[in-house]
Parts: structure tokens; sequence; C-alpha cells
């Protein structure tokens, strides 16, 4: 379906050989085999400098950390004190690890941290869609009009704003600041248009670092953060109308959102299932998706399930209702016949999505049902610790990692696929007559898969080494560990408690989880993706 | 005129369906730039808090005012600078003979670690690049492939071992250090052999019809050709290690020799009770990487977008 798929697949998923080919009607050449060595020598010339140094620090401490994972080399044991000599002690790090509860937390803790991942590819997507808008209100008069007007609305608002504050209707100045930053993006993005908002939208994402991380971590502070002081009046009014309202309305709101939730998931199915009926996903993909789409029936048979016999056999009920869907549509006829792993990465994604906005509303549903009973608690509905509660910690860190998402390097990756969409598939959906969410699932969504699968693969392979950082200089990995990934762990082993032993092991296990993501890239990555 | 001229009707109807389809894409714009302008907005709230808060008295800080009630300032050259920005410099340092040296020492290491690893980073990965797209020697493309697989690997694999090296070298607590083991870097290699593959060869071919050697083509007509390739490795390389926090930190043992990120967190751990004098610390090390930013985007993005980054 893809016309050009090499020009908007990222180059990391599909290395080109490049074969410059040797020209044999290339006259005058000398004797073949001096023409080589010659050609091997300058080539050897021009590598060494690179070479050595990945011999040197990549290759070299790549074996040498290979060996260290099977060695009980500890600082504690071997320095200039104790001198013992550092021994072969063959797989005890793997078995010690994989006997360590600490290990499964902090493994967790760095999959969790990864169910962020979606819902920052789908901001991403959200931002270059966008971002792609025509922004020119159409040709040079409708520009002409449309920054003329934005100037207008720019300059009316700021000076109501002023002359609000001066005549003391608003009691602080800084509306007037707030007012000024707007009006200036405003006239910013009226007049440099699509480049003003990508730069603004982009700067998180360039300056991340130990500076943002260190605002961030000012900014949860209880004490004394913007956000809980801002946080504190609104929540306290929603505590007090949750308590005034009657006492029937959260359940049924409940229900009301955990049914949006279902009715999202099952239209997943849905979509999964038409596809998988006009071939586009084989039978693989279909059952992949259809797992991923099941996934918080299962996590809510598990969790809440134990707490009421009467929660379990609904949620067994429900699960049974739409297992039986789901076996019902994948007995029917298939129209299409197509490959079993065809589209599976599509299915795949389509599956992550959905599972996002579920989960979002699942959470939501959530917290309609308590709502009530922590407003009815004695301190009434307060903004909570943040980085300081268990609990808090991981949300907080996720929130903090979204800021920019929507602006991020995925979403200069989504931009450039965008453009690269054919204009015709557009043209032919609007004679067919397509609403706009018609047009983006059929001819956007389906173009931009490979930009998407790639995406997703590279963050989870990101996502299963990140978290050192936030965790070093914002949490110290706590409170009780709920923050530590496996990156901090290797560090804090290696160079804190000085098990460098073990903390290879650590390492090499990580590199494993990391491989296999890597090699299930190679294996669907181009191939099923991009057709 | 009471004559009925179909023409003309033709013509009014036509001007009435674009002024409606114009007015249309004119308020439907209006509409996204709104939208857009918000979400900038909400993106800028929590650097223009920064920014206030790094101008406030610390017995200003917190609470529901984001606005500092007035900005104390001392005259340096003649320009007011607000005072933070100046305690940061000296903060709880009395001997004035050593005045400034801690924050003004940590960028200086930062810029000077960065600029080394960007020079000699972008040589050999430029010179490695070269080797790979335009020389024929075989075993080539095998020998890529390894390069291409190794960029998979996580980093920390190769920490442990690095430090073990970097001990025996005697390099612990040096920028040197720092400098040595990122100059080499696949990514590089990557990036540039991509924009160097764009490169026709038969100016290759024509130069060495000309008489000029390997070394003549590279440096005179394919490094002139790659300079947005160049640029762009060297700004993603100088921000990288500009921001960097893992292997400093664990490289460096004395005050010295702290890079930036290392200086902030050394900076919150043992002064970050002054939320004030840290957020202006902070505004200082995030202020030039934005202009940076700004002035040199439009390489960027491209880069971005060719080499799909990694990480």
């Amino acid at each position: 379906m893809n016309p050009n798929p090499s020009s908007n697949t990222p180059a990391i998923a599909a290395p080109p050989p490049g074969d410059i080919k040797h020209d044999p009607k290339k006259p005058f050449s000398p004797s073949r085999s001096r023409r080589d060595r010659n050609n091997l020598l300058w080539g050897m010339a021009f590598l060494s400098p690179n070479i050595l140094g990945f011999l040197a620090f990549t290759l070299v401490p790549l074996v040498m950390s290979l060996g260290l994972a099977f060695s009980n080399w500890d600082l504690r044991l071997h320095n200039m004190f104790t001198d013992e000599r550092v021994k072969f002690i063959g797989v005890d790090h793997f078995i010690n690890l994989f006997n360590d509860r600490n290990f499964y937390q902090y493994l967790g803790n760095t999959l969790f941290f990864l169910l962020s991942l979606p819902i920052g590819i789908a901001l991403a997507l959200l931002g270059a869609v966008l971002l792609s808008q025509d922004l020119t209100g159409g040709g040079r008069r409708g520009r002409g009009l449309t920054t003329a007007s934005l100037l207008g609305i720019s300059v009316v608002m700021v000076t109501s704003v002023v002359l609000l504050t001066l005549t003391g209707m608003f009691t602080t100045a800084l509306m007037i600041v707030l007012a000024g930053l707007f009006g200036v993006i405003l006239v910013g993005g009226s007049i440099g248009g699509q480049t003003v908002y990508r730069t603004l939208f982009y700067i998180p994402n360039f300056v991340s670092g130990v500076a943002t991380i260190l605002l961030w971590k000012k900014l949860y502070n209880p004490i004394d953060g913007p956000i809980n002081s801002g946080l504190e009046a609104p929540l306290a009014a929603v505590g007090r109308t949750a308590l005034a309202m009657p006492p029937w309305l959260f359940p049924v709101l409940s229900i009301a959102l955990f049914s949006a939730a279902l009715f999202l998931l099952a239209r997943g199915v849905y979509r999964l299932r038409s596809q998988h009926v006009d071939g586009d996903i084989g039978f693989a993909g279909f059952i992949l998706g259809s797992i991923l789409l099941a996934l918080p029936l299962l996590l809510a048979f598990l969790f809440w399930a134990p707490a009421s016999w009467m929660g379990s056999v609904s949620i067994g009920l429900l699960g049974l209702l739409i297992g039986f869907w789901i076996f019902q549509t994948a007995s029917r006829p298939v129209q299409f016949k197509s490959k079993t792993s065809e589209g599976i990465g599509g299915a795949i994604m389509l599956g992550i999505l959905t599972l996002a906005g579920a989960s979002i509303l699942i959470g939501l549903a959530s917290v309609a049902r308590n709502l009530p009973i922590i407003a009815g608690d004695t301190e009434g509905l307060t903004p909570p610790l943040w980085l300081q509660t268990p609990f808090w910690a991981k949300p907080a860190i996720m929130l903090m990692g979204l800021w920019g998402a929507i602006g991020s390097q995925t979403m200069l990756l989504y931009l450039a696929a965008l453009t690269n969409v054919p204009g015709e598939l557009y043209e032919a959906a609007d004679i067919d007559g397509a609403k706009r969410s018609q047009k983006f699932w059929n001819v956007t969504w389906p173009q931009l898969a490979p930009t998407t699968f790639f995406v997703f693969v590279m963050g989870i392979i990101g996502g299963l080494q990140a978290g050192f950082e936030v965790a070093r200089i914002m949490t110290q990995g706590g409170p009780a560990g709920s923050t530590t990934t496996l990156a901090y762990f290797i560090y804090a082993e290696g160079f804190e408690t000085g098990r460098l032993g073990f903390s290879s092991a650590v390492s090499w296990t990580m590199f494993i989880l990391v491989l296999s993501v890597t090699l299930f890239n190679w294996k669907f990555g181009n191939k099923y993706v991009n057709d | 005129m009471s004559t009925i001229d179909p023409a003309a009707d033709i013509h009014a109807a036509r001007r009435a369906v674009d002024t409606q389809r114009e007015r249309r894409a004119v308020f439907g714009s209006i509409r996204m730039h709104i939208v857009l302008s918000i979400l900038a907005f909400l993106m800028c709230l929590p650097f223009l808090w920064m920014v206030l808060t790094s101008l406030k008295p610390l017995s200003e800080v917190g609470g529901d005012v984001w606005l500092p009630s007035r900005i104390e300032t001392t005259r340096m050259l003649g320009i007011p600078v607000p005072q933070n920005y100046v305690d940061v410099f000296d903060y709880n340092n009395p001997d004035m003979h050593r005045r400034g040296i801690q924050f003004a020492r940590f960028y200086w290491n930062s810029i000077f670690v960065a600029s080394w690893v960007t020079f000699l980073q972008v040589l050999t990965s430029a010179m490695a690049a070269f080797s790979f797209s335009r020389l024929q020697w075989p075993g080539r493309d095998r020998v890529f492939l390894m390069y291409l697989a190794t960029m998979m690997l996580p980093g920390l694999v190769m920490m442990i071992p690095n430090y073990q090296i970097m001990i025996s070298l005697g390099l612990v607590n040096t920028l040197t250090g720092l400098i040595l083991p990122a100059a080499f870097s696949a990514f590089g290699t990557f990036l540039l052999r991509q924009f160097m593959l764009t490169i026709p060869m038969s100016l290759d071919e024509a130069a060495e019809i000309d008489g000029a050697n390997k070394w003549r083509v590279f440096w005179d007509i394919i490094m002139p050709m790659a300079r947005p390739g160049l640029i762009t490795l060297a700004i993603f390389t100088f921000m990288g290690n500009y921001g960097s926090i893992f292997w400093p930190l664990v490289m460096l043992k004395s005050e010295a020799n702290y890079t930036l990120p290392i200086g902030l967190m050394y900076f919150d751990s043992t002064r970050g009770q002054s939320t004030h004098l840290l957020m202006a610390a902070t505004t200082m090390s995030i202020a030039p990487m934005i202009l940076v930013f700004v002035l040199l985007q439009k390489y960027l993005v491209k880069g971005i977008q060719l080499g799909a980054v990694k990480g």
C-alpha cells in the first residue's frame, strides 16, 4: 500500500547495505591485487581512529562485562585491605537475582514506567496532526485576515487584562504576565506559523536533564511547590461538592465511565475483526491484539474480583461474553486470505492505543467510585504528597515525562511521515464521502504504522534502560524502592554497594531483555508493518 | 438594470461560494492557532515559574504568589543583574579571593568537555563514515553491521569495565577521562554515513582523475558537501555531553572537576533548601540550551528526522 516505504521508514529499522558496486567497465585499472591492497590500506587508515576507540571502549568492555557477570568481584571483598582473589563463580549471580524479590519489584517498576509510552506516542501524534493542519487560512488574503484577527485578539485580551487589574478587579499582577505570555505566543505563532509552535513544543525535550528534573522536584514539593498550592483550593472545592451531591451519583458515574471503557475496548475488538476480515491483519496479529485488549479484564479479575463474589461473578460473565464474541468473530469466514503474521505490528499498535484510552477511563471510574469516601475523610480532599509516597511517586515521574511529549522527537518523526502520506489517498477518501475520523483511521493511521511501530519499539528499548537520572536526582530510588528501575539498580549495586560482579549480571539480564525486543523488531518491523 | 445577465449571476454565485470557503478556512486556522497557543502556553508554565522564582528573595518562595514583590539587583559592568544570579556564583563562600570559582568552574568544565568530545567525535565519525560509504575494501559491510549492532547495546553494560579501564589508565577524576570514551561513536558514524551516501560518487571520481588522493577527496570534497550532517552531529554531541549525567557522576570525585549537571546535583544536595538560588542556577543552565536550540533548530529537526535518533 505504501508507495515509498523507504522514505518514511526511519533508517535504523532498515539498515540499507548501501553497496557501491565496483564498476568493472572502469578503464586503466592497475593490477587487481594492488588496487585491492591500496583500497584496503586507505579504508583501514580512515577507519583506524574510530575503530581503535570502538575496540577500547566498546568491544573490550563488553567482553570484560560478560566475564565480570560470572565472577565474585566485590569492592568490599577485593580492596587494598582484604586482598582475596577474584573467583569464577558460574551462574550464582543470576540464580541469586532470580530469587531476589527486589529484582522483581524493580523490573515491575521499569515496566510500569513503560505504561506512559503509548500515552506519549498518542500525544505526539496529536501534536503532529495539529501542527500539520492549515494555519494560513488558505491563500494570501486568508493569511492576512488570520494574522490580523489573531493580532486583534491578543491585543484586546492583553489590554482588557491590564485594565481589569488596574481597576482592581483582578487582585494579582500575575494575570498580566500570563496574558502577556499567551499574547506573545499567539502573535509569534500567527507570524511564524508552524515553526514557532514546533519550537515551543520541542523545548522541554531538548533541555531535559538535571535542570528540568530539579525544577520538577521543586514543582512537586508538597510544602512550597506550586502544583500542590495550586491544587489545594480546587480539590477542596471538588471534595465539598462531592459531599453535597446525592450519594447515588458516584456509583452511577463510575459505572458509566467503566462502560465507556468497555465500549472502547469492544470497538477495538471490532476494528481488529474488520481489519482481519479485510485481510489487513493476519490471524496472529488478531489474536495478539485481542489478548492485549483483554488485559484490563484479566487484571480486574486478578485484583478486584477477590474482594467480593459479586464482583468476580460479574467480571467473569463479562469476560465470558467478550471471549465468546472474540471466538465467534475469529471463526467467521475471512474474505481476503492473508498470511498469519501479516499486520502484526498494526494490530499491536491498535491494541496498545485502545488500551491506553481504556485504562484512563477505568482510572477515572475508580476515582469516581472512591471520591465520596476520600472526601468524607477528616482532612477533606487534599493533594497527594507526590514523590514522598510509594503510590504517587511513579505517576508523578510519568507525568513529568509526559510534559513535552506532545512535541517530542516522536512528534517530529510523525510530522515527517505525515507529509509523506500521498494526497491522492485523501482525495479518494473525499470522493467516497469519508468523514474526518474515518479519514484519520483508514488513511492516516495505516500510513503512519511504520513510524508508530518504530517509535514504539525504540521507546521500549529506551524505557528498559531508563529511569536512572530521575531516580538518582529526585527520589534516590525511593520511597521504599518504588522508583528504582533496572538502570538505577545497576548503578547502585555497581558504584554504591560495590558488587561489581552482581551489577554486571543485572546489566546482562537487562541486555537480554533489550535484545529480545530488538530481535522482535528485526523480525516484524520491516516485513509486516510496511505492507 | 432590469435585464438578467446569467453570466453575472454565475460569477456572483461563485464569488459567494469562494467567500464562504475562505471564511471557513480563516476561522479554522484561527481556531487552530488558539488551540496550539494554549498548548504551548501550558508547556511554558513550569519555565515561567522557574524564572519568576529565581527572581524572588527566599522569604517569598512558596505559596500562591508567583510574582516576586521586588527584585533585588546589583550593578555589574553598569547593568543591573538580579541579586540571586550573582549569589549563585559566590554563595556560601566567604573567602573573597575564591569568589565565583565554583559555578563558573562547572560551566567551564562542561563547555570544555563538550567541545573536545564534539571535535573528536565529529572528526573520527566523519573519517569512519567516509571509509564505510566511499571506499571499497573487503569485509566493509560486515564491519559496518557490527557497528550498527553495538548501537543497540545498553551503555550500562559497558559502564563498570570502562570504569576499570579508566582506573588502570589513571584517568579517574580527570576531564580527559570524560572526553576519551565519548570521542568515538557508532551513532555518529551511522548518521554521517547516511549523509555521505547522498553525495554523488561522480565527484570523487572526477577528483581522482584530477590526481587527488583519498585524503584530498575526503577533506576538500566530501567534508564540505556533508556540512549539514556534520553540524547536526556536532549539535547532538555537544548538547548530549553538556548535559550528560551518568559517566561524569561515576568519574568525577572533586568539586573542581564537576561539570554543570554534576555541579547542579551537588548544589541541590548541599544547598537545595535555597529554592530561589537553585532556580537561578537551573535557569542559567537551561538558558544557553534554549538559545542554541532556537538558533540551530533547522539542523536539528532535519537530523532527527533523517537519523531517527537513538534513545
